[in-house]
Order: structure tokens, then sequence, then C-alpha cells
């Protein structure tokens, strides 16, 4: 317990050591975040040309891969957060899968009725809340999403078809699950964490980290050394 | 007139059958369903077995978390029926479609309390502890079960489950449609609220059913056609359309009269204005006073015991 306590201890300061005031961000990352908080206005009235007619009038119309502005998509919406919120977005490589599939037709499938409207409209216009009761056969975007996803990831025999393929699991909000006194000590800052992670402290002590001990594969004379390190062959060069 | 079995037999025949036709009319039954219920519609070709609706179920009813609830993958070994701590479970059945590369296509189906129109839990109930309100849920009142299990006995779907570990204050346990949130202006059940793929649709019974139909009609490959909970035991608030016949989803085929009907009528029937106790009794009077009538004839027989 102890060596996990001084172990943690020290990797808590070396954490805060790593984070600079303000933190880079990247731009398209932020671009993305933008857009995916964009509502549009519900599209109520749809076109349906038939699959095959739509994707014929998609090429005739010239539409491709090159009208693809955006390399990915975050799909955060807020309607997808709206009731449960327990996954991070995914990232949908829009021009990766229009690459690949070279028909736009696959997830744009049905237009707006209104002629002026754009051909290939994003999925949220069409597709909001769930069990919207004027249109009870609009299925919801959370859903939409879902659907188109995994059913033609199945279809084709590629793609993620399970949660984790696709989405990371949220970081739980850590200021309601940390219960700490007011100015506390390292140690009860270290049993906090070690009241939920023990099983990453336990991981922890079993690596070089801990044991100043293990395998080299990247120094130079020491590649097939399996006990290399500072507990055992190596000087201490700091 | 010396009475034997026999006779016994033919005058008590004679006697309620002649009651009966006295009798006034039982009054015809007549369901007792709420005008405009809720009703959820679950498409088993979209579920596909995350068991999200199992985890959200037990936040949202207080209940131990599922068994595995990451799992997707050995859990469906066994077939899992719901229990007094898990109101809805999901199983997985192999019903020999296949897909392009010869792979069997899995069917997912989740299982829970139908939420009948015409409850036959609420009927066999004789405390009153379950019953239908005006939402479609059939709601379990803990104050005044007596823990008679007639429910469960009663329950064509063979549902409600009873907390046996808890010999103090053992409860019936059952879905509950979340109630308590549907009551709420554009509530849902905690199930449908996870659901990723929108297998599961809540609504007015009437709308889930008329989007049901529009589903079948437009795909009529795609679906059986038949909308499970329609028609069972008198319509369910529950309903279920599938790609697999839904005897093969452990759907039981049931009639379509309601539960309640028979036992019911034939309750109604037999004791309005106690009638047949009545009628019994009178008769059993007849014969009492007729054999006593006989011993005082031949006293002798008297004390010859």
């Amino acid at each position: 317990m102890i060596r996990k306590i001084i172990f943690f201890a020290g990797f808590l300061i070396f954490m805060a050591s790593l984070c600079p005031a303000d933190v880079w961000k990247a731009p398209d990352q932020e671009k993305a975040k933008e857009r995916a908080k964009e509502e549009v206005p519900f599209v109520k009235e749809y076109k349906d040309e038939f699959l095959i007619n739509r994707k014929v009038n998609l090429m005739e119309k010239g539409i491709s891969i090159k009208d693809v502005k955006d390399i990915y998509f975050l799909l955060d919406n807020p309607i997808v957060k709206k009731r449960e919120d327990h996954y991070e977005p995914v990232r949908f490589a829009h021009k990766r899968h229009a690459a690949l599939t070279k028909d736009c037709s696959v997830c744009h499938h049905f237009r707006p009725k209104d002629e002026n409207a754009l051909e290939t409209t994003r999925c949220s216009a069409c597709h909001q809340d769930s069990f919207n009761p004027d249109h009870p056969e609009r299925i919801g975007l959370k859903a939409a999403y879902h659907k188109q996803c995994m059913e033609c990831h199945q279809e084709q025999g590629k793609g993620p078809t399970d949660c984790k393929g696709c989405h990371l699991e949220n970081v739980p909000n850590h200021k309601e699950l940390v219960k700490l006194p007011d100015k506390a000590d390292p140690f009860q800052v270290t049993a906090e964490c070690l009241r939920c992670h023990d099983v990453q402290a336990t991981d922890m002590l079993t690596t070089a980290h801990w044991l100043w001990k293990g395998p080299s594969p990247y120094t130079t004379g020491h590649r097939k050394d399996i006990m290399h390190g500072k507990g055992t062959t190596a000087l201490n060069n700091f | 007139m010396k009475l034997t079995r026999r006779t016994f037999f033919k005058f008590m025949g004679v006697a309620g059958v002649s009651a009966t036709g006295l009798a006034p009319a039982a009054h015809a039954w007549e369901s007792k369903a709420p005008p405009d219920p809720y009703g959820c519609l679950v498409d088993l070709t979209r579920c596909v077995g995350c068991r999200k609706c199992e985890e959200a179920c037990s936040t949202v009813n207080k209940l131990p978390a599922p068994e595995r609830p990451n799992c997707q993958c050995t859990i469906f070994e066994k077939k899992r029926r719901p229990d007094d701590k898990a109101f809805t479970v999901v199983n997985r059945y192999f019903t020999g479609r296949l897909d392009e590369f010869d792979k069997p296509l899995p069917t997912f189906a989740k299982v829970q309390c139908m939420h009948c129109q015409d409850p036959a839990c609420v009927s066999a109930c004789i405390v009153g502890a379950l019953s239908k309100d005006e939402t479609g849920a059939v709601h379990y009142d803990v104050n005044k079960c007596i823990g008679c299990r007639y429910c469960m006995v009663a329950c064509p779907f063979e549902i409600p489950a009873y907390e046996y570990r808890d010999p103090i204050t053992p409860r019936v346990r059952k879905c509950t449609f979340c109630y308590d949130r549907i009551k709420k202006d554009g509530g849902l059940p905690g199930c449908v609220t996870i659901c990723p793929t929108e297998a599961l649709t809540f609504g007015r019974r009437e709308t889930v059913l008329t989007l049901a139909h529009k589903r079948l009609k437009e795909n009529p490959g795609k679906y059986i056609q038949q909308v499970y909970g329609e028609k069972e035991v008198g319509g369910t608030s529950w309903l279920y359309i599938s790609s697999v016949p839904f005897d093969q989803v452990n759907l039981p085929v049931l009639p379509e009269t309601p539960s309640p009907k028979l036992s019911e009528t034939l309750q109604h029937s037999l004791f309005s204005y106690l009638w047949s106790p009545i009628a019994l009794f009178g008769v059993l009077g007849v014969f009492m006073a007729k054999s006593n009538k006989a011993k005082d004839n031949h006293p002798q027989h008297k004390g010859g015991a």
C-alpha cells in the first residue's frame, strides 16, 4: 500500500508539471466541435427518389468526393446527448467514407422536398429528436447514426459494429466523485485516487516505472536484456 | 324414499340446471382497458443486442447492476428470464437466418412485462395490489400485496418474480413501465431512452401500432406479417415486430381472448346475487330435512350404531 501511495504521489506531481497554462488546441478539431453544435431547421417533407434513381441523379448532378469539404465530422450534436450521454462523440471520417463507397446515396438516401435546398443535406436536418408524434416514422438522430453505420458495416463485413469500436467511454466528472477534506495532504489525495483505481495501481507495480528494471528493447547493447534498469544493471544517470 | 348416492347426484344435477335457468343472466364481459394507453414497439430487426436497456432499467429502478453489463457475447449462451433483480433481459436466438457469407445471423429479443390491456395478474390478484392505470402500466402496490403469488401463476408470459431471498418483506417484482416517468409529459421508460438504434419506439399505443403496420406494409419481405401483442390475450402495451416467427424468439403462441374473460365470466355468472351458494345450501337443507325425517320414522335404528 505504501509503495502504491508513494508511486501515485510522484505520478501526480509529474502530471501537474506537464500541464501548461494555455493548452494548444487543434484548429480542425475546434472547427468540427463548432460544426457539431449547429442546429439546423427541421426538414418536414422529404423526396423519396428510390435508391437506384437517387444514385443516378446524384451522379448526373456531378456530386462526388470533390464536393466533400470536411475531412471529418464529430457526431456530437446536442440532440444526440439530450437524454443519455455515456460515450465520447464519434469522429466520422466523411471524406474517407466517400472515397471508399464512391456512392453518396448510401447515406444521403433522400433529399428535402424543397427544390432549393441542398442536394445532400446533413443527417440532423431530417433526423432530430426521437418519437416526434408528428412524424412517428422518422427515427431520431442517434438511432439514424447507429443504424446507418452499423447496418452498412455489417453488410460490408468491415468497420466496427460494437460500442467501443467507434466510441470512447465518457470520463465521469471527478468533481463529484472525489471526496477530500479541505487542504488535504498528498497522502490523502493518493489514497483517494486508490479508492477506485486500485487495478491501475497494482498494474503499475509490475512495470519498469516502479520496479526500475525490465525489458529494454530500445537501449543499445541491452536489447535482449530482460532485467535491465536502475534496479539491477544500470547506473542512475540523473 | 331411500336416498342413495345415485339419486342424490340426480337431484343435485336437476336442481343445478334449473337454478342456472332461473339465475339472472350475467352481464356480458367487458374489457377494462384504459381508453388511450401508452405502448412500446419492439422492432427485433433493429435490436443489436447491446444490452443497454438492461443497464438503464437497473439504474432507473434502483436494481443491482445487470450480470456482466458490458458482455455482448458469452452472456447470450444461456437463455435468461426477467427476475426480481432484473426487470428486462435480452436474449439471443439463432433461427437459421444466414448472411451472405453463410454465417448465422442472430436475432435479439428483449423480454419484460407486456403490460396486457386486460391483465390476467390484475384479475387474479385477490387484494387489488395490481391494477391497470390510465397510462397502460400494470401497477403493483406493495402495501396491499399479501404475497399469495396468484399473479405469477396467472401471467401468460410468466413475468412476475418474487423475492424469495427476503423472508420478512418480500415483494412481487416486474417491469413497472416506468409509470412515474411516463406520467410526466414527454417522459420515456428507461430502456427506451437509452436504446441506440430505436429498436424501441414509445408513444400512444394507437400511434405505435399504426407505425408497426406501416413498417410491415412497406417491407413485406423483411417482416413476418403480424404484430405480436396486437391481439394476443386481448392486446398488450408492448408490441413486437420481427423477421423470424415469434415462437422462435420465445414469445409464446397465445389465444386472442383476454385471459380474464373466461375466469371472470365463470365467476361472475356463478356468484351474481350469490345464487349458486344459496341454491347449494338450499339443496343441502332439503336433503338434511329429508334424512332427518327418515331417521324420525325409524326410531329403532337410533343408537343402534
